[in-house]
């Protein structure tokens, strides 16, 4: 018995060395372990006629040596596969410069849409809400609670949507009715911006539309002041630019802030040596802000004299038109993918 | 408003190492927003006086002349086409290297010697317009050239010089001095000058009015709300004439014509204090008394251009016995103008309420420097200060001038002057700065304020010019102190704030996680359309009119109508987008308004809502050879939601009629309990009306709604120890069968089925009309052992026959 497992295991041992590819090994494992006639299955069969110490130790001496064979074979099955791998990656070549057919399409995002998620994040790490509001609003909220009396120009039917039928309601023609809003729901102290649609009626050009995008900010806590404005627009318009930036303040009336401001940001174009970007005066002007006005903080249900605040106002529009150097305005509405899908 | 620096220096004196351009900057940083700084005539170089020595006719053209010019010195030849051109005449004459706009139009451009049609021209006989005076000489007729012979200077002068053109002139942006009445006229912003740069302000104290009387003038204001103050004094031996060149001079440089010594009287006032006078000529009025009242409704009225207008009670007129002789703080009448032989005036110099002017004014379509200044409120003491100038001014420029009435003054008017306490603390707290006490009281009373230092508060007086609108709280003399100390002093110092997390917007979150897997997993685009709907669509696709709502002033007459969904607008960008592209996958987010239903309160104390406004998306699909477009779509937003942690359905509409959606294809989206909104077809009889020729699918859905029925995913499905069994069933069935109900009903055949998914449909060749072929794969597992295939088998065969009962299928 002890024999015939040396020969068997001999033999393996030289037919696997003389196997080149994997059918041959497929027929050696065939002649050793085929379940009907394998050399080797023919001795473990013959092991159940053994009884005693014989079985026992022959029994033991030939799983061994079946388990050593098997390895063997493994091994060798696994070098074979090796090496044929090895060979796909020198005989294989494709054209990188191939798209997968067919092409998927991809969406795209409008660009007002990517310049507003910039923001409202910036904002968010920097603990502002961000909250919405009807583009429909009442007279109350669009102008008298931000101190607009109705002898204000700004009433007039040049600049404003007026609803048929209803002469308290009109197209919002800025974000700040959100101010009050804002404040009458969640009181101070107030972190919040609010981006959104707002409607002017203009006559439209190039540069003009009577539908745009404001986002409005309004910080109110105690003791704000002016430093502190300067201080919060020049962080956040460089958050927004993601570079230095120089920034100048001037007047600027706007009835629900007082006082109220024009802020102007060195061009960015010409380094302020000025150019066709800045009207050759180096200086952009970039957003409106100013101090709380005490009535818009009264109308919001806040004590003047213990809360203070300030506002402001970014031209979306016009930032996603100056970042993408987008020369129409009426590119935003038209709704053509030719455009859309540049962005 | 354009200001004029010479006129400025009449009250301050400037260094002169100041420019205008640094006077400019400074009133942009402290007091108005200035648009530009022009020096007069800057384009005038090369530009001469010439005289025209002989015209002849162009040998080689109809329209042109040969002209000899003499410019001082010699002659040139110079091709001409100007239609006044005549021999003898004084002409603006551009010579080599003299830059001019053709036509009036485009950039400058150097003249270059040239050939006119075979005939040699040296320079140009220029028309106003080509040489920036257009305003100064507005055209008369076609083809005019500018014709100076009326002035005095000589051949070869500068036209400049010719002119007196020695001026700068500012311009102010109009919109950034809307609340600062004072600034209205040169007075009020060299006192702002003045206490920018320091120095002193000359005084404005022109002599008493000596009354006469031999004319009586009675004056009536029958309403003194509209009407605060009027004043008025006649004037006899007036001598019209051209006013002296000085006046002229300033009047041209803010862009004022001249016209003649009275009327150039009142608009130098104008400009000069920001009061609006009227003059009006006393042969023309009837009676001795001027009557201040509303005007009837429907008084036609003409004014001094001649044109007719039609009045109502809310306007206010001035009338004599009889008729109506100007429009209130608006214009003058024709009925009653100065002209050429007029002897006796009557100067008016009153004060008009400012929201009725401009109401007026806005009304009639004539805005006036007169109504605009009026509008901002004027302080009602000018009135008195402006009629003593224009006395003074008429009696020195009409030597046989004189006062023959009494000054008549009606005035009903007060004024709120403060006082304004106002802390030092408040000061430095608002504006974030450490100012000493004396400081403050500086700049306050440098602006003209009364100050009382009363230890920890300062008590302010306003000014009057200051006083009827523009302050009123400490927080504007705040402004006051702030913008005089310099913004660009202040030093900045950001804010502390706790470190809470802000309040998270669902909607906003939902809406931006919608556009993404929209525009990145499933290739839609954005597009953003207008808020308003044209009247057309709603008649095309047969909406009722009622059910939306109206703008009452729309810009464009073809789209009136707020719009209640997305969906028309986005069908047209697809109509559109048809003609570049072969499909057009495009999706929206905005706002709809919806009349019938409502929304937010108008104001917090209010019992009325605003209409009901969600936040909609809309999804529309089209593209050649999709002909079942309404699963790109089923598809997409199964997609989203699945993102989400919320049970959804499409529910067959089947009561579709109309011609707009189609009626087989049309779903409504369930999700949780709410109908957030549907999925369908439009109907190919509609698409064939509004000439799309693809297959056209739209969504529409409320993320008002559906952000009610999302919740965050909180737990997950254990991973099961047991290995799944697969099997296919496939079979024939009645088309009008539906995949939810199948699905639902072999769900329940048994807990061992984990799946049920359809992955084939067929309903094409070799397959009756009214059946379609469907394909399952089912997954059966048992959470507690390894399942047996005797025992997949069983249960398998129980799904089959459940098929076979309750959808009388057809295995295959």
């Amino acid at each position: 018995m002890k024999e015939t497992l040396d020969k068997i295991k001999k033999e393996f041992i030289k037919g696997l060395d003389e196997v080149k590819e994997v059918l041959q090994l497929e027929e050696l494992e065939q002649k050793f372990f085929s379940r009907k006639s394998g050399e080797m299955t023919e001795v473990m069969k013959s092991l159940k006629k053994l009884s005693g110490d014989a079985k026992k130790e022959f029994g033991k001496l030939a799983n061994e040596v079946k388990k050593e064979l098997e390895g063997l074979y493994l091994k060798k099955k696994k070098d074979i596969e090796q090496s044929k791998m090895g060979d796909l990656a020198d005989t294989e070549w494709i054209d990188v410069t191939e798209p997968k057919l067919p092409k998927k399409e991809v969406g795209h995002l409008h660009p007002n849409t990517i310049v507003q998620n910039e923001l409202e994040d910036l904002f968010i790490s920097m603990g502002f809400k961000v909250l919405d509001g009807p583009e429909l609003e009442s007279d109350y909220y669009n102008f008298e609670a931000l101190n607009i009396p109705p002898s204000h120009p700004a009433r007039d039917s040049q600049d404003t949507f007026y609803i048929k039928n209803n002469k308290d309601w009109v197209m919002r023609t800025h974000t700040s009715p959100m101010q009050v809003r804002a404040l009458q729901k969640y009181g101070a102290p107030l972190r919040a911006v609010v981006p959104g649609r707002c409607f002017r009626n203009e006559a439209t050009d190039g540069s003009h539309d009577h539908t745009f995008y404001q986002l409005e900010g309004i910080v109110i806590d105690r003791d704000i002041s002016i430093s502190n404005l300067i201080a919060v627009m020049k962080e956040l318009l460089q958050g927004v630019l993601k570079r230095e930036v120089e920034i100048r303040l001037r007047p600027g009336y706007f009835p629900f802030v007082e006082p109220g401001f024009e802020l102007d940001m060195r061009c960015l174009v010409c380094e302020g040596q000025g150019c066709g970007a800045c009207k050759h005066s180096g200086w952009v002007e970039t957003l409106p802000c100013g101090l709380v006005h005490p009535k818009v903080l009264e109308y919001g249900g806040l004590d003047p004299k213990e809360w203070s605040g300030f506002a402001f106002g970014l031209g979306m529009t016009r930032l996603a038109m100056q970042k993408y150097k987008i020369e129409d305005i009426r590119h935003l509405n038209s709704g053509d993918l030719r455009f859309l899908k540049q962005f | 408003m354009l200001l004029s620096y010479n006129w400025i220096k009449q009250y301050v004196d400037l260094p002169d190492s100041l420019t205008p351009e640094e006077l400019g900057l400074k009133l942009t940083m402290s007091t108005v927003e200035v648009e530009g700084v022009e020096k007069q005539g800057k384009d005038l170089e090369n530009i001469v006086v010439g005289i025209v020595k002989k015209v002849e006719k162009h040998p080689d053209a109809d329209k042109l002349q040969l002209c000899r010019v003499y410019d001082g010195t010699e002659d040139f030849q110079v091709v001409c086409g100007g239609s006044n051109v005549v021999k003898d005449m004084k002409v603006a004459f551009g010579k080599i290297g003299a830059k001019v706009k053709w036509h009036g139009e485009g950039d400058l451009i150097e003249l270059k010697k040239a050939k006119i049609r075979g005939e040699e021209s040296f320079g140009m006989i220029c028309a106003s317009a080509e040489i920036g005076l257009g305003d100064m000489f507005p055209l008369e007729g076609e083809k005019e050239i500018l014709d100076l012979s009326s002035f005095e200077a000589k051949a070869g002068i500068s036209v400049a010089d010719a002119l007196g053109l020695n001026d700068v002139t500012i311009d102010i942006d109009n919109k950034s001095m809307t609340h600062r009445p004072d600034l209205w006229g040169h007075y009020g912003m060299s006192r702002e000058v003045a206490v920018l740069y320091n120095k002193k302000l000359s005084s404005y104290d022109p002599a008493d009015i000596k009354p006469g009387k031999e004319l009586k003038i009675k004056v009536e204001v029958k309403d003194t709300k509209l009407c605060p103050r009027y004043m008025a004094v006649a004037i006899d031996g007036i001598k019209i004439e051209p006013s002296p060149e000085w006046m002229q001079e300033l009047l041209l440089a803010v862009g004022l014509k001249s016209i003649n010594n009275i009327v150039d009287i009142t608009n130098y006032i104008l400009f000069d204090l920001g009061q609006p006078m009227h003059a009006f000529d006393k042969r023309n009025l009837s009676g001795d008394k001027i009557i201040v009242r509303p005007a009837e409704d429907g008084e036609i009225f003409s004014t001094l251009d001649e044109k007719e207008h039609k009045l109502s009670v809310d306007d206010l007129v001035i009338a004599d016995g009889e008729k109506a002789v100007a429009l209130a703080g608006v214009m003058g009448g024709f009925n009653s103008e100065v002209k050429d032989d007029t002897t006796t005036i009557i100067f008016e110099s009153a004060n008009f309420d400012a929201l009725n002017t401009r109401r007026t004014a806005t009304r009639l379509g004539v805005r006036t420097d007169s109504s605009t200044r009026f509008e901002k409120s004027l302080d009602p003491n000018n009135c008195e200060l402006a009629l003593r100038r224009a006395v003074e001014l008429t009696l020195e420029l009409c030597p046989n001038a004189k006062v023959v009435s009494e000054v008549v003054d009606v005035s009903n008017f007060t004024l709120n002057q403060g006082p304004i306490e106002l802390s030092l603390e408040f000061v430095n707290k608002k504006i974030g700065v450490k100012l000493e006490k004396k400081e403050v009281i500086k700049i306050l009373e440098s602006l003209g304020f009364g100050v009382k230092d009363k230890k920890d508060v300062l008590f302010v007086t306003v000014p009057t010019w200051r006083a009827t609108k523009d302050i009123s709280i400490a927080e504007d003399l705040i402004e006051e102190v702030a913008r005089i100390y310099g913004y660009g002093n202040i030093e900045t110092v950001l804010p502390t704030f706790p470190i809470t997390p802000p309040e998270r917007n669902e909607l906003k979150t939902l809406e931006k996680k919608i556009k993404d897997v929209l525009s990145l997993e499933f290739g839609f685009s954005e597009v953003y359309n207008y808020s308003f709907i044209s009247p057309k669509w709603l008649e095309i696709t047969g909406m009722d009119k009622e059910d939306f709502i109206e703008l009452d002033n729309p810009i464009a007459k073809d789209r009136p109508y707020l719009r209640r969904g997305l969906w028309p607008n986005l069908l047209e960008n697809v109509e559109k987008n048809l003609h570049n592209f072969d499909s057009v996958k495009i999706f929206e987010v905005g706002q709809v308004f919806d009349k019938l239903n409502p929304g937010q309160r108008t104001a917090d104390n209010s019992d009325e809502l605003l209409p009901r406004q969600d936040l909609m998306l809309g999804i529309v699909f089209a593209g050649k050879g999709t002909d079942k477009p309404f699963y790109e779509l089923s598809s997409a937003i199964a997609g989203i939601l699945d993102h989400f942690n919320c049970q959804y359905e499409f529910r067959q509409k089947s009561d579709q009629k109309g011609d707009f959606i189609h009626h087989g294809r049309a779903s409504e989206i369930v999700v949780g309990a709410e109908t957030v909104g549907g999925v369908g077809e439009i109907n190919p009889v509609f698409l064939n009306k509004v000439g799309i020729g693809e297959r056209v699918a739209v969504l529409e859905i409320s993320l008002n709604k559906l952000v009610e029925q999302v919740t965050e995913k909180n737990n997950y499905q254990k991973l099961s120890v047991y290995p799944a069994v697969e099997r296919d069933v496939a079979f024939l069935v009645d088309k009008k069968v539906s995949n939810a109900e199948i699905i639902d009903k072999l769900k329940k055949v048994d807990d061992l089925v984990k799946g049920v998914e359809l992955f084939d449909v067929y309903d094409g060749k070799n397959i009756d009309d009214d059946k379609k072929s469907l394909a399952y794969r089912i997954t059966y597992r048992s959470d507690e052992k390894t399942l047996e295939s005797g025992e997949v088998d069983k249960v398998h065969g129980r799904l089959v026959k459940l098929l076979e009962k309750e959808f009388n299928v057809e295995i295959r």
